[in-house]
């Protein structure tokens, strides 16, 4: 399968490509100096009621114990992100076939009926 | 009084006018632009009287008309030089105008005669390369600078060629232009190499004044001044030699001297007016003619002079044994110019430079009267030079033929015509400055030996022309000829006859009368000319003295007449022996393998063509360097940058992988020389 | 309250990170299948994510949180697209092996 497919190619230069990677951000992973204390969010606030203040706006009226910024903006927008994604995948999907537009999901529903799809 | 030096450009800018209305629109003229030369030849004709006149009238003239590079001086290389077109009127120049403009005017009338009568095509051409010719001779005359001199000598190089290759439909004249055209081309090349180098010594190429590189030279050898540059540990006086050998190269192609007298017994493919003009009396003229204005210089440096003098002998004899032997007519007329010129190259290598100039003013018209008269005798014979098939055409072409006649006897040297008294006192000066010389004394006795020679071909051509029986039909039944060809004939045998008196030496060192050597005087500077260019000034600096024969000076003179006179008169009476029959016999076939040396010329022209195919090996070997490491290395540096893209071409596979493991790896890398450089990380 | 501390030091988060995007990495680079291929990216998009949420335990921030949440939103808009790629690509070449199409080489 994919793991002959993988092995019949030359792995070795990705393979070096990947280590030096490593090693470089590792070193500087490593060598970084960090002002941080030990630090955590407070024991008793809840994380997730606090992430949906902060999607809504609402984290500037300090409902919850743990600070944000407002990512009002950027929901709406990753909402309409989604969509289009969504109604880009179904166009990939639809296939031509013998003439005529056949879509995933009409194959699936109908009954099979005659070629050439619903028009005929 | 207006100032005739004020026309000195019209002389020589008429005949280029009537070359521009023959070339634009000669076809529509009646007579393909001929009246158009012949009034522009006429016109500078008698301007050139004039100017010769107001010469004569204590005036000289030379004066720089035009500045055409780096005017005020530009310092290019070791001094600062102007490079300027002037006109230098001296008597020497004068006379030359006078001479050029005749025989041009008679050689235009002429060529109605043998080029329009005859039905020759292409005429405005013929009458345009005339006009072209002329002008550019006229600019070499009056030319007062070596650069400018140089200039006409390749505009004149140029015209040969092109009206020796009029005929150029037939397969002989344009070989024989190209020949021509080459073979002085290469003496022309030292010529160039000559006049950068009397740039780059005096930073100034004029002729005449008291910057001029002659009288730079004459200062700088006798310690009052010096030159602006000599190559490195080079000494003075070698290296003027060096400057007037160079010189001399284009000197020897121009006036068809050995080893460079090969072109022009080619050159008789031309049509026989042009070889009158051109290979006669003026194109080669002008070799002796740079000689004479420059002797100033030449007169400096002993081994020039020596060389000019033994050349000048060399070729008289050497091209007079070739002239024996010939066939035809033209040929016979070749052979003995390049053979009269080297007597003028011995004269002017002996010091003897008003022999010189006298023998160019009467060569110049009894070899254009000769040639003149032989295409009289070639338009007579339908075209057919061969003098075995002609005879007996003096009792029907006798203004031909007693014309002929005339130029003959000045060319043999027979008293009282013109070539006697110049070339008695050529041989007069030889001997003189020979006897203390013994390079000299060769040249004397190779001219001298010349003599009986010349005076046995002329006349073996005159006999087997004129006398004795036809020997086919065209020479029974000639065509008549025109007054258009026995015009210029007689005026040019009057010429021939009365020239020789304008300078009788020889008859007042004898009799001791005063003023009658005329051409002495003239070119003495006497009734005017320019300090520095007489001929006492050039006696001054000529390194040679005199030796006299038993008798002293009167007994010189009267010996050395006797002799080349009895000589002269030696080889007329073989030839008349031999010749002057109703029906002679090609004698010189008695001569077995020497006449065939003879008639292929010494094999001289194979000798040229196997260094041509030399020089083609040689030149074989530069391409093959060229092609191979020059082109070479070019074409490594375009193979390289090919190779290496086809091979970094191969990066781009179409697999997206790849191309993110580049990127990966361009990442690390980026990474790695920011961390370093920036610093901090590493 | 008191703060939950943590008592891992930061440059463990980052190692882990580091780590998981290199071998996602990896995957991206030898990887012949075309899904596979997309699983390797949202590895290393998770890479990412582990970084952000690292960072906002140490900043005391939630920006960090909800910045991963929007990456794991946009990964599977852009997984959706890219199945729909994986199709097209199938149905021309007839393989969802990345190595064989290379129309656009030299």
């Amino acid at each position: 399968m994919s793991n002959d497919d993988s092995r019949s190619r030359g792995r070795l230069v990705p393979a070096v490509a990947v280590g030096l990677l490593f090693a470089v951000m590792a070193f500087t992973a490593l060598s970084a100096e960090f002002g941080f204390e030990a630090v955590g969010f407070p024991a008793d606030a809840s994380i997730v009621h606090n992430i949906g203040y902060a999607l809504f706006n609402l984290a500037e009226y300090e409902l919850g114990a743990v600070p944000s910024e407002g990512f009002l903006a950027a929901f709406l927008i990753a909402a309409v992100a989604l969509d289009v994604a969504v109604d880009g995948a179904v166009y990939l999907a639809k296939r031509e076939e013998g003439g005529s537009i056949v879509a995933a999901v009409g194959e699936a529903l109908t009954d099979g009926g005659r070629e050439g799809g619903e028009r005929q | 009084m207006v100032n005739a030096f004020a026309y000195v450009p019209a002389i020589v800018l008429l005949p280029f006018f009537s070359f521009l209305v023959a070339l634009g629109a000669g076809r529509y003229l009646p007579k393909g632009g001929a009246f158009g030369g012949i009034a522009a030849t006429a016109g500078s004709f008698l301007l050139s009287i004039w100017v010769a006149a107001a010469v004569a009238g204590e005036r000289a003239y030379n004066e720089t008309l035009y500045y055409w590079a780096s005017e005020g001086g530009a310092g290019i290389g070791p001094t600062d030089i102007e490079l300027s077109f002037g006109v230098l009127i001296d008597p020497l120049s004068s006379l030359m105008l006078v001479i050029v403009t005749l025989v041009a005017l008679l050689v235009h009338v002429f060529s109605l005669g043998y080029m329009n009568d005859e039905g020759e095509t292409g005429l405005p051409r013929y009458y345009a390369g005339l006009g072209l010719f002329t002008a550019s001779m006229l600019g070499f005359v009056v030319a007062d600078n070596l650069l400018m001199a140089f200039m006409f000598f390749e505009l004149v190089g140029l015209c040969s060629y092109l009206l020796i290759g009029f005929h150029f439909r037939e397969p002989g004249p344009p070989s024989a232009a190209k020949k021509a055209f080459l073979v002085t081309r290469f003496g022309d090349y030292f010529f160039l190499v000559g006049v950068v180098a009397v740039f780059a010594t005096f930073g100034t190429a004029q002729f005449a004044g008291s910057e001029s590189f002659p009288a730079l030279a004459d200062a700088a050898l006798n310690g009052s001044g010096s030159v602006a540059w000599t190559p490195g540990g080079v000494e003075l006086q070698t290296w003027l030699t060096v400057v007037g050998l160079l010189v001399l190269g284009g000197v020897v192609g121009k006036s068809a001297q050995f080893p460079l007298h090969t072109w022009l017994p080619d050159a008789m493919e031309g049509p026989t007016p042009v070889s009158a003009l051109i290979h006669a009396a003026t194109m080669v003229a002008a070799g002796v003619y740079l000689v004479a204005r420059m002797y100033g210089f030449y007169a400096l440096t002993p081994t020039t002079l020596a060389v000019i003098a033994f050349i000048g002998g060399f070729t008289a004899l050497f091209a007079a044994t070739m002239g024996v032997v010939k066939d035809e007519l033209k040929q016979v007329l070749a052979y003995s110019t390049i053979s009269q010129y080297g007597y003028m190259m011995l004269a002017l290598g002996s010091g003897g430079y008003v022999a010189a100039v006298f023998h160019l003013t009467t060569h110049a018209f009894f070899k254009a009267l000769l040639f003149l008269g032989a295409g009289a005798v070639i338009i007579a014979m339908h075209h057919n030079e061969n003098m075995w098939d002609m005879g007996g055409l003096k009792s029907k072409m006798p203004v031909t033929y007693y014309t002929f006649l005339a130029g003959s006897l000045a060319l043999a040297g027979i008293f009282p015509f013109a070539g006697f008294w110049s070339k008695d006192e050529i041989l007069y000066e030889a001997l003189v400055h020979g006897l203390n010389d013994p390079l000299l004394l060769g040249g004397y006795v190779m001219g001298l030996l010349a003599v009986p020679v010349t005076a046995f071909y002329t006349f073996r051509m005159v006999f087997l022309t004129f006398h004795g029986e036809p020997r086919s039909e065209t020479a029974r039944d000639p065509e008549p000829v025109r007054w258009n060809v026995k015009g210029p004939l007689t005026v040019l045998g009057a010429l021939a006859v009365v020239t020789g008196f304008i300078n009788m030496v020889p008859v007042q060192k004898v009799l001791g009368l005063e003023g009658i050597d005329l051409l002495h005087l003239w070119l003495d500077n006497h009734w005017g000319g320019i300090e520095g260019l007489s001929s006492h000034h050039y006696a001054d600096l000529v390194p040679y003295s005199s030796g006299y024969l038993v008798g002293g000076e009167v007994g010189t003179v009267l010996v050395g007449a006797a002799v080349s006179l009895g000589l002269a008169l030696a080889g007329l009476l073989v030839a008349w022996r031999l010749y002057n029959v109703p029906s002679p016999t090609e004698h010189t076939a008695k001569l077995g393998g020497i006449k065939d040396v003879l008639y292929n010329n010494y094999y001289l022209d194979e000798l040229q063509v196997w260094l041509a195919y030399r020089t083609e090996d040689v030149a074989g070997g530069a391409n093959t360097f060229d092609q191979g490491i020059i082109d070479g290395v070019v074409n490594g540096v375009s193979s390289v940058s090919l190779f290496g893209g086809s091979r970094v071409r191969r990066l781009q596979s179409g697999v997206v992988s790849q191309y993110a493991t580049l990127l990966t790896l361009g990442l690390v890398a980026l990474i790695l020389v920011l961390g370093l450089t920036e610093g901090g990380f590493l | 309250m008191t703060a939950v501390a943590s008592s891992i030091p930061p440059e463990w988060y980052l190692l882990l990170a580091v780590a998981v995007f290199c071998i996602g990495l990896f995957g991206v680079l030898t990887r012949n299948d075309a899904l596979y291929f997309l699983m390797s990216v949202e590895l290393m998009m998770n890479a990412a994510n582990i970084n952000f949420v690292a960072f906002a335990l140490f900043y005391q921030d939630l920006t960090g949180q909800v910045f991963a949440l929007f990456v794991i939103a946009l990964a599977a808009a852009e997984v959706a697209i890219g199945i729909g790629i994986i199709l097209v690509l199938y149905r021309n070449f007839g393989v969802t092996d990345v190595t064989v199409p290379t129309e656009m080489r030299w």
